[in-house]
């Protein structure tokens, strides 16, 4: 063999060896990619479960911002009657138990009906109507939830009453408005809400619920909304904080 | 995110196929093969020739590659199995590899495509899934990446199309072409894969051209505003037909099937829609404060009492969860039986198409 054969050997031999070197990086480089992509894909799929789904994908794209803007949407305030009192008789993990199965099935209903379920807050919550995108029907959409949600109740306790666990009641406050919606907070803890005065309407009126005795009030603006099949009955006028004026609310009684 | 195929839960068929075999051989000359979706849209004459049209509808100014990418994320995003299955399966035999079109349906950052073709996979995501529907800026943008303005015409209705035939699937609660989808997983697809460019050849010489019609025939008939967008295009033909034959008089009313229409537009914010669904509304006598009372209420008394709840459902199958939509339309079906529920899903996945389409307005 001469000289020049074993140099050509040589040479072909250290490429050979630097191709399949190349590959077996490219493969693993693509195995990493596939795993990191999965991860990621993990990694959204739960972040959907706090934020919406249409909100995180505008995070993770390309400009990983969520523009702010205003926007006409409803409000749904919902809050245990007495849960507080409840804790202290119970155990923890039953009273945590009770506390999600409630929180399930109300999710549920809101979801069904056009809604998203924006904070849990102890035993209470808010869901909002028409803020992520555009929702003609979002008056009419809270308050078929929102009897959803009264027959759903009524289902729970039943099952509550066959375990000899207390029944649980609600209080629910509907308002629409404009509102400023985006993502808030501070680096460590954002998450996606409204603010406004028409947020703070929906919570008086939900508070209103105790005062008037009912489980679900509406206000003039969601009344509005709401056909002749809706079976409503006008309460007391009634003063609430931060308004001068006495709002008119009206008891849900059925329909839909 | 958009679901991937087998997270998508799906119901059993709603509706029965029906066998008519002249109906079948007609498809089979036209389109090669008779789905499951043929058989079930069978008794309706407008339905069936539109899902015939459409799926054989090919794009005279868009590449086959980016049809079928885009007809792949147009149904990922409306998660209709059957045709996402389907649409996988095609794209197989016809020689995209697995891990492109995995990569096209997680995440297109990552996929082997150049800036047009991402930005033309995330315009057909925006206009089918419409939360908000698309404005005229992202049209603008593909026209600055180099698309011409046909060729975004033709994108939108390929997309448009794209929700029509996949609310066709999901209304019905088509069964997916399972058989069809294991032959191109398997060893057979495969090999067909590596002559894809002769599959891709056969499958684009079969369909007849389709006529291309001049604006002022486009102009006259149902939503015509919406359909002259598309002229120059053999799409306008296609689109034409189809709702033409949608409001002609059959099963429904089309006092159902314009209300219909102004619904879906309304729940996308098309005042272009919802103008030329008032108008039709007018030719059948209501007034504008009965149009207005039936949008905000989902309801009229004008309406024959069989048809109130098509307004309600309507609204639904602009966004929804596939299996929650089929339960709704199973119920609707039991209520008004077979032949008005196979009518109502037509009208409703026409409304969708069209609304769509009429982003072009903006």
């Amino acid at each position: 063999m001469t000289t020049w054969n074993v140099v050509t050997l040589v040479v072909l031999t250290t490429l050979v060896a630097g191709v399949l070197i190349l590959l077996r990086r490219a493969r693993q480089l693509e195995r990493v990619l596939a795993a990191s992509n999965q991860k990621l894909e993990q990694l959204q799929r739960q972040f959907e479960s706090f934020v919406p789904g249409d909100v995180v994908e505008r995070l993770t794209d390309e400009r990983g911002t969520y523009m702010a803007h205003r926007r006409q949407a409803t409000m749904l305030f919902a809050d245990l009657r007495g849960f507080t009192e409840l804790c202290d008789r119970l155990d923890p993990t039953v009273t945590i138990t009770i506390l999600n199965g409630y929180f399930q099935r109300m999710s549920k209903a809101i979801v069904a009906h056009n809604g998203h379920l924006t904070e849990l807050v102890g035993d209470g919550l808010l869901a909002l109507f028409g803020a992520h995108e555009p929702n003609p029907w979002q008056g009419r959409d809270s308050v078929i939830a929102a009897l959803a949600m009264r027959a759903a109740l009524e289902s729970y306790n039943t099952q509550l009453r066959s375990q000899n666990l207390p029944e649980l009641k609600f209080g629910i406050g509907i308002h629409s408005g404009e509102v400023v919606c985006g993502v808030m907070g501070a680096g460590e803890l954002s998450k996606f809400s409204v603010t406004g005065d028409a947020i703070n309407v929906a919570s008086r009126v939900e508070g209103l619920t105790r005062k008037h005795g009912v489980d679900v009030l509406i206000t003039e603006e969601i009344r509005g909304a709401l056909d002749s099949r809706f079976r409503l009955r006008p309460m007391p006028l009634a003063y609430v904080k931060g308004k001068v004026d006495a709002i008119q609310t009206y008891y849900v009684e059925g329909g839909g | 995110m958009s679901q991937l195929l087998n997270e998508i839960q799906w119901g059993e068929p709603i509706l029965q196929p029906i066998t008519d075999l002249a109906w079948e051989a007609e498809v089979k000359r036209r389109a090669g093969r008779v789905g499951e979706i043929d058989r079930r849209v069978a008794p309706n004459k407008w339905l069936r020739e539109a899902c015939v049209a459409l799926s054989c509808y090919r794009p005279s100014h868009i590449s086959q590659r980016l049809f079928n990418i885009g007809s792949l994320v147009t149904a990922q995003e409306n998660s209709c199995r059957y045709c996402y299955g389907a649409n996988r399966a095609f794209m197989k035999i016809l020689g995209y590899s697995e891990s492109f079109i995995s990569r096209i349906e997680r995440d297109a950052h990552v996929a082997e495509l150049d800036d047009k073709e991402r930005a033309f996979i995330a315009f057909c995501r925006n206009l089918a899934r419409s939360r908000p529907r698309p404005a005229r800026e992202e049209r603008d943008k593909l026209i600055r990446l180099g698309y011409s303005d046909l060729t975004v015409n033709e994108i939108a209705f390929v997309i448009a199309c794209g929700c029509f035939y996949n609310r066709i699937g999901v209304l019905t609660a088509c069964p997916p072409e399972l058989g069809f989808e294991r032959v191109a997983n398997g060893f057979i697809g495969r090999l067909l894969g590596l002559v894809g460019p002769l599959v891709r050849a056969a499958t684009t010489t079969r369909a007849r051209p389709t006529p291309v019609l001049d604006v002022e025939t486009l102009r006259n008939g149902a939503f015509g505003e919406v359909v002259v967008t598309l002229s120059g295009l053999p799409a306008a033909t296609v689109m034409k037909v189809a709702l033409d034959g949608a409001f002609a008089p059959t099963v429904l009313s089309r006092a159902s099937k314009a209300l219909m229409f102004a619904v879906v537009a309304r729940a996308l914010v098309c005042r272009h829609s919802e103008a030329a669904a008032r108008k039709m509304l007018a030719q059948e006598n209501f007034d504008a404060s009965e149009v207005e009372a039936a949008l905000a209420t989902l309801d009229s008394a004008r309406l024959p009492s069989s048809e109130s709840r098509l307004l309600p459902w309507a609204r639904a199958t602009v966004h929804y969860q596939s299996f929650a939509i089929q339960e709704q339309t199973r119920a609707l079906t039991a209520e008004i039986g077979d032949s008005a529920a196979l009518e109502a899903i037509g009208i409703a996945a026409l409304a969708n198409a069209m609304v769509r389409l009429a982003m072009l307005l903006e």
